[in-house]
């Protein structure tokens, strides 16, 4: 009973885990040696649709420090990350307040809306109060392919949550 | 339509202010903050300069425990295919010892080549030694579509300061840009905001390397109607007064790029020249 139990937990804690990990370690998801210009950010997908589906498993706090963290390990100016993550779990907590039903079409769309933003805020923050440059058309890329592999993340956390909604009925 | 505009604001409202039951701050509060933090780091505050030191090098710790169980499923799977071409391998030493037994003289040859040899490296250590280079490795490579850059295992303690030349075997590979005091990040010259003055050519041309996020920096600021040949080398100017000039970067290519003599992804351990003590403020 206490092991099934702190399975239960570990397994609510994967958000979480997940989003810390690829945050503080050397993975990544620019994949530059199969295709130059394939990259694509899994952070927002995941606070995205956590947000959306299970907020309880991630809390702002969590996706506020993993932005920091990602700022430290990138070299970007601090808060940066955290700003564009808060504002991606913004748009979701919005959507996820005016929708009843949603399905994948719409998580898509919305999806982009809040990548829109988040992107733009970066963009706007990096281009005229750092003296860092960043290449428009490689954030464009980025942005294409985190909206291109939106689904496939989409139906592998379903699946994922789906678990987590037997454990919970166990 | 008020209505409308009334749940459009509820919904605004709740996104951003409602903490509930597993939130503990507001999303307001927490975006405020990191407004906040932004605005202090990008204001280079001399008071948050230690704090931030202290975070990065830990960070930095952490990040280079959490990634080890990436490098490690490759090193295992080469340690795998290591074990099935030993048999093969230990078969093929064995005859080589072979013939290495039946040629004394040329074994005692080998010695007294590996005794010399041993004297140049001792005297290449004293050359390292002399000229303040320091060996450092590579912490954290984090590759990123935006910027290039490194994090190697020396900081303010081993003497590193910001804008030092790092150099991969003879060759530059970037330079300093944020010193902590055990760690330190090089900007490697792919990166898009990597300036670097160089030259090449028999005529000495003069022309700033710029990287723009690729394999390939390019040479910008050639003289008008200049074609560039291909294979030429290109060297450090010294022209900024950071670099030592004549450290050589890589060959010309025909469309103005530079194919870099050092694979900036490739990197394992660089050396860092400290003679050039002057601090670069950028």
């Amino acid at each position: 009973m206490l092991i099934a139990k702190g399975i239960n937990k570990l397994i609510n804690l994967g958000p979480i885990i997940l989003l810390y990990y690829l945050s503080i370690s050397e993975l990544d998801t620019y994949f530059e040696n199969f295709f130059e210009i394939l990259s694509f950010n899994i952070q927002l997908i995941i606070i995205y649709f956590w947000s959306l589906k299970k907020p309880e498993l991630l809390g702002n706090g969590h996706i506020f420090f993993a932005g920091l963290i990602n700022d430290v390990v990138m070299g970007l100016p601090l808060g940066i990350s955290s700003l564009s993550y808060l504002i991606v779990s913004f748009v979701a907590t919005y959507v996820k307040n005016m929708t009843v039903n949603t399905s994948i079409t719409t998580d898509w769309f919305t999806f982009f809306i809040s990548l829109f933003f988040s992107n733009l805020v970066f963009l706007i923050l990096i281009s005229n109060f750092t003296n860092i440059s960043i290449s428009a058309t490689e954030m464009s890329y980025n942005t294409f392919f985190t909206l291109i592999f939106f689904p496939f993340f989409w139906f592998l956390f379903n699946f994922y949550n789906s678990i987590l909604m037997v454990n919970r009925n166990v | 339509m008020s209505s409308s505009r009334d749940d459009f604001s509820i919904a605004f409202r709740s996104a951003l202010l409602q903490r509930g039951a597993a939130q503990k701050f507001s999303l307001f509060s927490l975006i405020f903050l990191a407004l906040l933090i932004f605005i202090l780091d990008i204001n280079n505050f001399n008071f948050l300069k230690p704090i931030r030191s202290i975070i990065n090098d830990g960070v930095y710790r952490i990040s280079l425990v959490a990634s080890t169980p990436s490098r490690f499923f490759p090193q295992v799977s080469d340690s795998i295919t290591n074990l099935i071409n030993l048999k093969k391998e230990n078969e093929k030493l064995k005859s080589e010892i072979e013939i290495y037994k039946k040629k004394e003289l040329q074994v005692e040859y080998l010695a007294n080549q590996n005794k010399s040899l041993k004297k140049i490296l001792d005297s290449e250590e004293s050359y390292l030694k002399k000229e303040s280079i320091i060996l450092s490795k590579v912490l954290l490579d984090k590759n990123s579509p935006y910027l290039k850059s490194i994090i190697i295992n020396r900081g303010s303690s081993s003497g590193i300061l910001k804008g030092m030349p790092v150099l991969d075997k003879e060759y530059l590979v970037g330079r300093v840009v944020e010193t902590n005091y055990l760690s330190s990040r090089v900007l490697l010259l792919n990166d898009l905001n990597s300036r670097i003055p160089v030259t090449f050519g028999e005529e000495g041309i003069q022309a700033i390397l710029k990287g723009n996020g690729g394999i390939k920096p390019i040479l910008e600021y050639l003289p008008e109607d200049y074609v560039i040949e291909k294979d030429i080398e290109v060297f450090t100017s010294g022209k900024d007064g950071i670099f030592l000039p004549g450290s050589p970067v890589g060959l010309t290519t025909e469309n103005g790029e530079v194919k870099l003599f050092s694979e900036p992804s490739q990197l394992s351990f660089v050396k860092i020249d400290i003679a050039n003590q002057s601090k670069e403020d950028f």
